[in-house]
């Protein structure tokens, strides 16, 4: 019993710097499409779609601190703890690295037509990067209190 | 439910429709478009074609009767999976069997019997075939403009609405659907109707320049208009 405790401690350990690897990876690749096809119809401008393309790459930043933060030896006691932050802070990561991409998909489709929305067109990317602030933020706040 | 995120690259690489009856053609040329829709896979491109082929009334024969007709359209019906693309396609079909009773009524016709249209309101039409809009002005708002533009014998002003209720009801659904399949066949469909509108405009200043042509050379009787329309 005591070995699947530690190894779900583990899993916990290390599933926010995973899911949020996957996350960015996935949240890019939709971004970056986006821009490749976006590139082909407009004369200038391709830096943007890409800086705006690599806007999900933050949540495995995030994932990295998160899983320093819970590095510590696994017992019986905390591994509870950290699968419970790992895991959900991990998903909450993924969700927010996947449609991010897909707000700065959608950004990138309405710019290529009316470059003067860039800036706004960034506001629900934006927003749902707040929402991943919360989750690293909050994450960080309660494992503090893991012995 | 297509994947949601199939076309993204597609879709980005596709120019914006321009405002319709403002654009004098669509915003992307056929070659150019169908150069794109390379990038569809095979299951989608035959719905596609589909989609197309039931749709364009350049697909069908002069001499097509109703019948035959309903036929391909309801066999089209069966080759298209994804709810939103059959559910647009009912919306169109139901949009010209109103215009077809409203057509059929104007030449005078009494209230059809057998298979006049496709779709939830063919048995309702001919039940109210004395209202000026068959009692369904809830449903479709614009009937009432068709039925007076039909009478006022317009057909310019009529074909300027119905591609204007297809383009809103194309639209509609477009919001729903960003990058997936569902979203490609949308633009294509709204890109036909550009292009119809179009051709309309061209025919319309053709005939209209023949006539002014004719006109102003009335009196020059033996000038031969070389490929003019009959």
């Amino acid at each position: 019993m005591n070995e699947l405790v530690l190894t779900l401690g583990w899993l916990g350990i290390y599933a926010p710097m995973a899911l949020g690897a996957a996350s960015s990876a996935i949240g890019c690749a939709i971004a970056g499409q986006a821009s490749i096809g976006a590139m082909t119809e407009t004369e200038g401008g391709y830096g943007r779609f890409i800086g705006v393309s690599a806007f999900p790459s933050t949540m495995v930043i995030y994932g990295i601190v998160i899983m320093f933060t819970l590095n510590r030896d696994v017992t019986p006691e905390n591994a509870g703890g950290l699968f419970g932050i790992g895991i959900l802070s991990g998903i909450a990561l993924m969700y927010c690295g996947i449609w991010q991409g897909r707000a700065c998909a959608a950004a990138i489709n309405a710019t290529k037509e009316k470059p003067e929305i860039f800036g706004l067109s960034l506001a629900p990317a934006a927003i749902i990067e707040g929402f991943g602030v919360f989750a690293f933020v909050f994450a960080l706040v309660i494992s503090a209190g893991i012995s | 439910m297509s994947d949601p995120d199939a076309y993204i690259a597609l879709i980005s690489s596709l120019p914006g429709s321009e405002r319709l009856f403002v654009a004098k053609q669509p915003p992307i040329s056929r070659l150019r478009l169908d150069r794109r829709l390379r990038a569809l896979t095979p299951e989608d491109v035959k719905v596609l074609q589909v989609l197309e082929h039931a749709l364009n009334w350049g697909d069908y024969d002069m001499d097509v009767t109703d019948v035959q007709a309903i036929e391909r359209c309801k066999a089209a019906l069966g080759d298209i999976p994804q709810p939103t693309l059959q559910k647009l396609f009912l919306e169109r079909m139901d949009l010209r069997t109103a215009v077809a009773a409203l057509r059929l009524r104007k030449q005078g016709g009494s209230s059809p019997a057998g298979t006049f249209g496709m779709g939830r309101w063919v048995r309702h039409i001919p039940a109210n075939w004395s209202d000026p809009t068959f009692k369904l002005e809830s449903s479709m708002p614009w009937l009432k403009e068709a039925h007076q533009l039909l009478e006022a014998e317009d057909p310019l002003g009529l074909e300027r609405l119905l591609l204007s209720v297809s383009h809103k009801q194309l639209k509609r659904h477009a919001a729903r659907h960003l990058f997936d399949f569902e979203a490609v066949a949308i633009y294509v469909l709204i890109w036909n109707i550009f292009d119809r509108w179009a051709q309309s405009n061209a025919q319309d200043a053709a005939t209209r320049f023949e006539k002014l042509a004719q006109q102003a050379m009335a009196d020059v009787a033996d000038i031969d208009f070389e490929g003019a329309y009959a």
